[in-house]
């Protein structure tokens, strides 16, 4: 911090000395440049994604309705259904009202229009006049031409954000291709520079991780730039935590390691030899050239080539870095249906991480949310929820969760259709293993409750959900996350072992605990590779965040001691 | 809070979690997305079978009907019966006969880790920084890492390749012709009638050998994760132990260092064990299920793996139940070997 004062907001110390932060801007624009059409891309599926859980939460009003409908007699059944739907949705908007609230610029409604004094009753009245705004505003989107308008302009703008999905990336397999056949001369068609297969997919790993450790790298630039020459303070004790972070070694590895697997997950599409599409989900839709043994290129069906490329311990089987009959580069051989293996494991790391990820979000919530209340309010909410996280951490959390998957599935419940169950995991990971996240914070939160800065706050008379979200969650959360990257570790075994069984994910979602499996029967043969592999990329992913847990609590909480892996490991066990 | 009434605490605390257990596992059967019957019959079934399973199940009583009598046939721990694996036998006598092997298989899984692991991170903790303790430390993690049924498949090729080598794992020690299968646990058997020995049972050493041979690589990995994690808590625990104040007393008094680590050293260094060794059998019972489905062990892992996915799910409801009990009891003992062990617990709270 050169010459700025503490009272400037963060945009007026930038526009007193703007050289390093345009220098760093214009790195991120380059950045994002070069992958535009990937972010435009991502923008949609997460537009669409968001449409899908948008329309499940639409649907829950109705769905409640139907169910008081179907359990009351006749024509009371219906009066009570549609009194049903409106109460449920009334109450969906209560909840969303909070969110919105926050978002408004001039801050409570109430104070502006002087109704009440007392913080309570201003809190009911701002949540009832934006409830019933937000009743209003859906019934016109419903029952009037308005909702037609805002279908037209959300749909122009999706149209156009998908067209930019389809610019060409500087990681892209259009820009460096390697699927190409052999040319009666001995040189490559169709492959980037004529180079051949395996080293045309080599550069294109090579630049896509390339790119990632260039953009974490400038990532962490940023956040120098901002620390030397934007922030007020000179010092924080988040900045302690970072150094120690810095200098542990053993975290570092396991941070490198649980980048290059975000890497590979996100990059899946284009880090394959094969596209995915073409090769393990529709393989007798799309066609392939190669040159044959007669000298003439010819095409064939991706699905009759593989039915020659199976790893199943025969002559068929292609193992690691080697060209298969078709002179197809397979880095890490063939599965046993003959599909790419290395391409199906990246999106199996896809699996994995959507997985963990959607459950340790929704268990972070659930756990930060109620550590925050019963560390407050302390009293009967606090003894109920320790009645119910003892109760889940009493039930042997593997066996539970196969029971319910199993539930789902037979029911064939619409809800274990979505990701060919990934979905349905990701929830029954997040319900059973958020007492182990609740745990694990309570101590610091119950610790921070007791601050004096919360007494400070309170006498001011702050409301205490604003206590709460200001004083305590920042030191809270930071906790949280040692605990969630160990726990990561688990539900990423407990996923596979799983899959292994033949519950969890099912055909055709690649999984790394499947492939395990069909490759079981051939690991003392020439096919050792189908099990080995991805074995061994589950004990490398693991250790990483093992080793990244490790790392975050002596930065966080250098004081502790012992534990944290073994206990998450506990929590995720039985895989 | 003195500690005693610290632990009446914490066993009262247990009546509520008990009812709650069953409520949740009641919601999810009864309630959840699959009709019990269904299950059982599969998609064919007729029309006459399902009515009356129905009646048998109760399942036509009242929702709150239900829920009293499924609670209170737990508490009585009569845990009904099984309606697809071994139709029609009581879950209680399934379990009596499923039990022993589980339990042979946890015995030895807890027991090698044991004389494994805390033996290890204890020498690693009194060598600290030498080769010996990066080695016990490294493999520990990675130990940790490795997803049993993966390690499951890889040890049971590795003996299979044994065949015909210098190390054959089919001929050492008793000869087995399969090295999956579920161990025969009739070495040990009680004699009726009267017995000249004091001994009222028999037992085949023969028998028992072949037993413990074939536990031994199931055992080794279902406690992989726990001699991982007995490993580096033993070695943290020691290092912590003999770097405090009263190792230092004990050495200026004159004592050697024998009696140190053995007589303080090694009892305070194993109080931070304690949870984790029960901590383990949360671990079996989860691990049992895929340790059990390799190995071709009929355990009661087994047993609840093929009831849920055959869709035996009163079964599949009474196992989850009888193992949460379990979980629950080791609990309580844990809290009473703590009180007993560590004067300082619940002085703090």
């Amino acid at each position: 911090m050169k010459g700025a004062s503490e009272e400037m907001r963060l945009h007026d110390r930038v526009r007193s000395n703007p050289r390093p932060a345009i220098v760093w801007a214009v790195g991120v624009a380059i950045l994002v440049l070069l992958e535009l059409g990937r972010i435009a891309d991502g923008l949609v599926r997460a537009g669409d994604i968001t449409r899908i859980v948008l329309s499940l939460i639409a649907s829950v009003p109705l769905w409640v309705g139907r169910n008081v409908a179907a359990e009351l007699p006749g024509s009371i059944g219906m009066l009570m259904g549609n009194v049903a739907v409106i109460i449920t949705t009334a109450l969906l908007m209560l909840v969303i009202a909070p969110l919105i609230l926050r978002l408004l610029p001039g801050g409570s409604i109430a104070d502006r229009h002087n109704v009440t004094n007392t913080p309570e009753y201003r809190l009911a009245v701002d949540l009832v006049v934006v409830t019933g705004l937000l009743l209003v505003g859906f019934a016109a989107l419903a029952y009037t031409p308005v909702g037609a308008l805002a279908d037209a302009m959300s749909r122009t703008i999706g149209d156009g954000v998908r067209t930019v999905g389809h610019l060409p990336t500087i990681t892209g397999r259009e820009t460096i291709p390697n699927e190409g056949h052999r040319l009666p001369d001995g040189g490559w068609a169709g492959t980037f520079l004529g180079l051949s297969p395996a080293w045309a997919w080599g550069i294109r790993v090579g630049v896509i991780y390339g790119y990632a450790f260039v953009a974490l790298a400038w990532a962490w630039v940023g956040y120098t730039t901002y620390r030397s020459y934007y922030r007020v303070a000179d010092w924080t004790p988040r900045d302690d935590s970072i150094n120690r972070m810095r200098r542990h070694w053993w975290g570092l590895f396991g941070l490198t390691v649980v980048f290059a697997f975000v890497v590979m997950a996100i990059w899946a599409p284009s880090l394959g030899p094969v596209d995915i599409q073409h090769n393990h989900f529709q393989p007798y839709q799309h066609e392939f050239t190669y040159l044959s043994e007669d000298g003439e290129v010819e095409s064939i069906l991706h699905g009759s080539a593989n039915l020659d490329t199976r790893s199943q311990g025969g002559a068929s089987t292609v193992g690691i870095w080697s060209y298969d009959q078709y002179d197809r580069w397979a880095p890490l051989g063939t599965a046993t249906n003959g599909a790419d293996l290395f391409t199906v494991l990246a999106f199996g790391a896809r699996t994995s991480l959507v997985i963990g990820l959607v459950s340790i979000g929704l268990g972070t919530m659930i756990a930060l949310a109620l550590s925050l209340i019963t560390a407050y309010y302390k009293g009967l909410i606090d003894v109920l929820t320790v009645v119910t996280s003892d109760a889940i951490i009493s039930i042997p959390a593997f066996l539970f969760v196969l029971l319910i998957s199993v539930l789902f599935q037979q029911a064939d419940h619409p809800i274990a259709d979505v990701y060919d169950g990934g979905l349905l995991l990701a929830l029954i990971f997040a319900a059973v293993y958020w007492p182990g996240l609740w745990r694990s914070i309570r101590g610091p939160s119950l610790q921070v409750a007791e601050g004096e800065w919360v007494d400070a706050a309170r006498s001011y008379g702050q409301r205490p959900m604003t206590i709460m979200r200001k004083h305590m969650a920042p030191y809270v959360a930071t906790y949280i996350l040692i605990y969630a990257s160990l726990l990561l570790g688990g539900i990423i075994i407990a996923t596979a072992a799983l899959s292994f069984l033949g519950l969890g994910v099912t055909h055709p979602t690649p999984e790394w605990g499947r492939i395990v499996d069909q490759g079981r029967s051939y690991v003392g043969t020439s096919a050792w590779h189908v099990s080995t592999v991805p074995g061994l990329m589950i004990v490398l992913v693991v250790t990483g965040f093992n080793a990244l847990g490790d790392a975050l609590r002596d930065a966080i909480d250098p004081e502790s001691t012992g534990g944290g892996a073994a206990d998450a490991t506990a929590a995720g066990g039985g895989g | 809070m003195s500690r005693w009434r610290y632990f009446l605490m914490r066993l009262g605390l247990m009546i509520p979690v008990l009812f709650l257990v069953m409520t949740i596992i009641f919601v999810a059967l009864r309630m959840g997305p699959l009709d019990p019957v269904a299950a059982i019959l599969g998609p064919e079934g007729t029309g006459g079978d399902a009515v009356a399973i129905r009646e048998q199940l109760g399942l036509n009583e009242p929702l709150w009907r239900q829920y009293l009598d499924f609670i209170w046939s737990l508490i009585t721990l009569d845990l009904g019966q099984s309606w697809v694996i071994q139709e029609g036998r009581s879950v209680n006598g399934l379990i009596m006969i499923y039990a022993p092997r589980t339990i042979w298989l946890g015995l030895w899984a807890i027991l090698l880790p044991l004389f494994l692991g805390i033996p290890l991170g204890f020498y690693a903790g009194l060598h600290p920084n030498s080769w010996a303790d990066y080695l016990a430390s490294f493999s520990g993690i990675v130990w940790l890492a490795m997803p049993n049924f993966w390690l499951a498949i890889m040890l049971l090729t590795f003996l299979r390749r044994t065949d015909g080598t210098r190390f054959d794992w089919y001929q050492i020690g008793p000869e087995i012709r399969s090295i999956i299968g579920t161990p025969p646990l009739d070495f040990i058997a009680i004699t009726d009638g009267f017995s000249v020995l004091p001994f009222w049972f028999t037992f085949d050493l023969g028998g028992f050998l072949v037993a413990v041979k074939l536990i031994i690589p199931p055992a080794l990995v279902l406690g992989s994760a726990s001699m991982a994690a007995e490993l580096r808590i033993g070695r943290t625990a020691m290092l912590e132990t003999i770097n405090s104040n009263y190792v230092d007393t004990a050495r200026a008094k004159g004592l050697s260092n024998r009696i140190i680590i053995w007589k303080h050293v090694f009892r305070n260094a194993l109080i931070p064990l304690v949870p984790i060794i029960t901590n383990e059998a949360v671990l079996l019972i989860g691990g049992s299920v895929i340790i059990e489905y390799i190995f071709g062990i009929n355990g009661l892992g087994a047993l609840f793996f093929h009831a849920a996915v055959q869709g035996d799910l009163p079964l599949a409801g009474s196992l989850i139940f009888f193992f949460t009990l379990i979980i629950i009891l080791l609990n309580i003992l844990q809290d009473l070997l703590y009180t007993l062990l560590d004067p300082r617990v619940g002085y703090e709270r």
